[in-house]
């Protein structure tokens, strides 16, 4: 280990707080919000001109059987959401609408997008967060037992259950999960955000059990958190098992460090020098992967919403994509780069906070 | 040592207590705040809104029954009578050009306001003007007024079959004041003009059984029972339509109290056949499913030749295609569902004949003919996928000695070839629009889906004397004789090949009673008592 390592290991181990400068975290801002409008037009490009190349027709989607031999329904259908105009025109229009925030109208339910992403994202990142939060708590923790105890029992064990995490297909699981814990033991009720009667609180977040707590009704609360923990532990178990073995590794490759053994000659306890000289030493790589396993829980809960029916983005953008609903496509591309750049962004900056090696290059 | 061991012990302490807080919020058990008397009825959404004149889906249909009254409806499963409702009753002119309607004068809306000729004039206008999916339904109709309590529709062409559409929900009548204040209009140019879907989308203005709670197009729509309903008092004060899918609905039926489950497939269903709290009926649903083989030569030099044509018609093995679609299928004997004016008997049905077939294709001249089968390959209805509809299709051909080359993909692009007419051969499906024959005059030469199929008008002028012939006579009688007529035609020398009405399974909760399913609005929750 290098002495600047060891140095700043020593640093961190001392409970050092790093300050970002503010003149190049301003910058580094700047940089990842340029690239968040480049990225956004380079998508919103890709997804008109993939939308022009595939061969349907967003009229014979969305009308009925008989009206799409309406000569008069199609034109009005066109012209209402400027299918009539070439593709640059349509294009043009959408960026400029896209500009005063507007998003366009979503071609299958007739709203405005924003107010449909304004409705779906938070069911969806309710599930995220918690699914996140519990994938983390199950994965940090797994992964430092099965270090600690590398090559026994237990590390065995885990290493096969977390490969299983793995290699499950989630929609598999998450079948039998309803299956087992609804149907057969009746420990979480079935689908939805809330049984069926129950309305949510009122509306000030868009997560249930946040806008529960707010209204003070905890039977909505409690509800809600019933019906969220099933599928957020159905969605955690992928990331459970990758952050198991990615913990393991990297306590792996710092548990033997000199600084390590330093601390435990000083007669500090494990548990102090596992959690803040091993534990913090391997969190970067740690938060690379966990930012990662966010965005695509994020982003990629389309099987699980659907089989536990969640109201969320995921469903949404797979009727969106059905229907060729070009509007909705496009919002919810946009929502998928927003959210990729913030968390990006976001482990950059924690980077910085857990590791001034990499504050200082 | 010791140390190590306490760190150990510590890690394990916190796996051990995060799994016990996942657990004890996994074990928290079900609500206490779900009642006895809420139905759950559990669909798969196809819903875009809940504004009755620009509903169209099966989902938007169900929520729009419950939502808004009509002129006539029909009672149950029966969808060959209508029978009065606001309407106290109604009298066609012989020509069946003139229906003239007269109102009950005893419906109020939820404001106080009454009911009268002026809300349903205004709800008809709104419907054509609108440009919207449903309509169509009153193509060629005017619309009158002439005193409070009479409604007068006037049709271009002579149309026996209004009184069978006017039970659609999408001629619901709604609150004309309230919906007007909303920015709602009947005028022409509603299609750009109107702006009360989203109010319509937040509560309802209409005299159904019930009102609309709360409206989502994903999750689920909440409806209470209207105080104010003119007819006989629902049974379940509140209902929840929820959107689930079909695997879910599936354990979902099994655990519920009172529920609906409207997406089971048949082979779903078998899976209840030993279950003691569930309920399951199926029967043929009116759904058609059906080839087609393009009479177009500039798509195909095959697929018009009528002997090539009869090759498929003979070389089907209609019996796999009913095993296939599972409990409640039939094979449909003609274009016109079994339920309906002018279906024709099983007696009527093509049979396979392999080695009629055969001698057809050597009759056609062909040698190893090769096609094109287009259809929807993501699409799955009442449990039939049209992939392995197609896989049973290219397999039957193949022993006759076409070849059939699978050339599926996803409905969003399918749909668009199919509608444009450009496909060799077709496999798709016709649900009706109202439960009437005249619904499937689209199927003749010229016709909507006659012309999907290459069959342009003239094609076939005795077929096409005897559609327009069906199309304007009164006597229902008289009507279904020709509708068999034609599909007996059909059967004979047309380019399409009924295949099958596969089963509409309706799965219910033991007790319950009334979840009858109807083609027109699928099921009315009103109905249903526990």
């Amino acid at each position: 280990m290098t002495s600047a390592a060891s140095a700043a290991n020593q640093q961190l181990a001392a409970g050092w707080r790093p300050r970002l400068p503010s003149r190049l975290f301003l910058r580094f801002l700047g940089r990842r919000l340029a690239a968040l409008v480049l990225l956004g037009l380079g998508i919103t490009f890709v997804a008109f001109v993939l939308t022009e190349l595939v061969p349907g027709d967003p009229a014979a989607a969305n009308l009925g059987q008989r009206a799409i031999g309406d000569p008069e329904a199609v034109r009005a259908f066109r012209e209402h959401y400027g299918l009539d105009k070439p593709l640059p025109v349509q294009y043009a229009v959408y960026l400029q609408h896209l500009a005063a925030g507007d998003l366009g109208e979503s071609e299958q339910s007739h709203r405005p997008v924003r107010t449909d992403l304004a409705e779906y994202v938070p069911a969806t990142a309710e599930l995220a967060v918690t699914s996140i939060l519990i994938a983390f708590a199950l994965g940090i923790a797994l992964g430092v037992l099965a270090a600690v105890r590398r090559n026994r029992l237990t590390d065995q064990v885990l290493r096969v259950l977390s490969l299983g995490g793995i290699s499950m297909p989630t929609f598999w699981l998450a079948l039998v999960a309803l299956y087992v814990f609804f149907f057969q033991l009746g420990w979480v009720p079935g689908s939805g955000r809330l049984d069926p009667g129950v309305l949510p609180a009122p509306h000030v977040t868009g997560l249930y059990t946040v806008d529960a707590l707010i209204a003070g009704q905890i039977d909505v609360l409690g509800n809600a958190l019933q019906h969220l923990i099933l599928p957020a532990c159905v969605l955690a178990a992928y990331n459970v098992g990758l952050l198991t073995r990615f913990v393991r590794s990297a306590v792996l490759e710092v548990i033997n460090n000199d600084y390590v053994m330093a601390a435990r000659a000083k007669g500090l306890p494990e548990r102090t020098v596992i959690l803040r000289h091993v534990l913090r030493a391997a969190l970067p790589p740690i938060i690379t992967v966990g930012g990662l396993a966010f965005a695509n829980v994020m982003t990629g809960t389309v099987l699980v919403e659907s089989i536990f029916s969640w109201p969320g983005i995921g469903q949404y953008a797979f009727h969106s994509a059905t229907t060729l609903d070009l509007p909705a496509i496009m919002g919810v591309s946009l929502f998928v780069a927003v959210v990729y750049i913030a968390v990006n962004f976001a482990v950059d900056v924690l980077y910085g906070v857990v590791d001034p090696r990499i504050r200082v290059a | 040592m010791i140390a190590a061991s306490k760190a150990r012990r510590s890690v394990l302490a916190s796996s051990v207590l995060v799994a016990f807080a996942v657990f004890t919020a996994c074990s928290g058990g079900t609500s206490t705040t779900t009642t006895n008397h809420v139905l759950v009825v559990d669909k798969s959404f196809d819903m875009k809104t809940a504004d009755p004149q620009r509903e169209f889906e099966v989902s938007g249909g169900i929520v729009a029954k419950a939502l808004y009254s009509t002129l006539l409806t029909f009672k149950g499963a029966d969808s060959a009578t209508p029978v009065p409702a606001v309407a106290s009753s109604y009298k066609a002119s012989s020509d069946a050009k003139t229906f003239t309607f007269t109102l009950r004068n005893d419906i109020k809306f939820g404001d106080g306001t009454k009911l009268t000729s002026a809300d349903v004039l205004f709800s008809f206008n709104r419907l054509i003007n609108i440009k919207g999916n449903p309509s169509f339904l009153l193509d060629g109709v005017t619309v009158a007024a002439p005193d409070d309590s009479t409604v007068v529709l006037t049709s271009k062409d002579p149309n026996p079959a209004i009184p069978f559409i006017i039970p659609n929900p999408a001629l619901g009548i709604v609150n004309s004041k309230v919906v007007k204040a909303h920015g709602g209009t009947d005028q022409p140019g509603a299609d750009k003009a109107d702006q009360a879907e989203s109010f319509l989308n937040s509560q309802s203005a209409g005299t159904g059984p019930y009102v609309l709670k709360a409206f989502s197009t994903t999750s689920e729509v909440d409806l209470e029972a209207n105080p104010n309903y003119w007819g006989p008092k629902p049974f379940y004060n509140k209902v929840v339509i929820r959107n689930i899918q079909a695997p879910a609905q599936l354990v979902n039926i099994q655990k519920g109290k009172d529920e609906i489950a409207l997406d089971l497939s048949p082979d779903q269903a078998s899976t209840l056949s030993g279950s003691g709290s569930v309920q399951v009926n199926a029967i043929p649903g009116p759904n058609v499913f059906f080839l087609f083989s393009n009479n177009n030569p500039k798509i195909s030099g095959i697929t018009p030749n009528k002997h090539f044509q009869n090759a498929i018609r003979y070389g089907l093995d209609y019996s796999s295609f009913v095993q296939l679609a599972g409990a409640g299928a039939i094979q449909t004997p003609g274009l016109v569902p079994s339920m309906f004016l002018g279906a024709l008997t099983q007696a009527d049905a093509v049979k396979r004949d392999v080695a009629k077939a055969k001698a057809e294709l050597a009759a056609s001249g062909i040698s190893n003919p090769t096609v094109n089968l287009g259809f929807p390959s993501d699409f799955t209805l009442n449990g039939i996928s049209f992939s392995t509809l197609a896989q049973k299709v290219q397999a039957n051909l193949q022993e006759v000695g076409i070849k059939v080359n699978l050339t599926g993909s996803p409905i969003a692009v399918s749909l668009a070839e199919y509608r444009a007419g450009k496909e060799q051969l077709g496999l798709w499906l016709w649900g009706p629009d109202y439960p009437d024959p005249n619904d499937y005059l689209v199927f003749l030469p010229g016709q909507l889906v006659g012309l999907r199929a290459g069959w342009a008008k003239g094609s076939d002028p005795s077929l096409e004397a005897l559609g327009t012939q069906a199309a304007s006579t009164t006597d229902n009688t008289q009507r279904g004789q020709l509708f068999q007529q034609i599909q007996r035609q059909l059967n004979t020398d047309g380019p399409f090949f009924p295949l099958i009405q596969p089963g509409q399974v309706v799965a219910s909760s033991k007790g319950i009673s009334g979840a009858d399913y109807n083609p027109t609005w699928t099921i009315d929750v009103s109905g249903v008592s526990g």
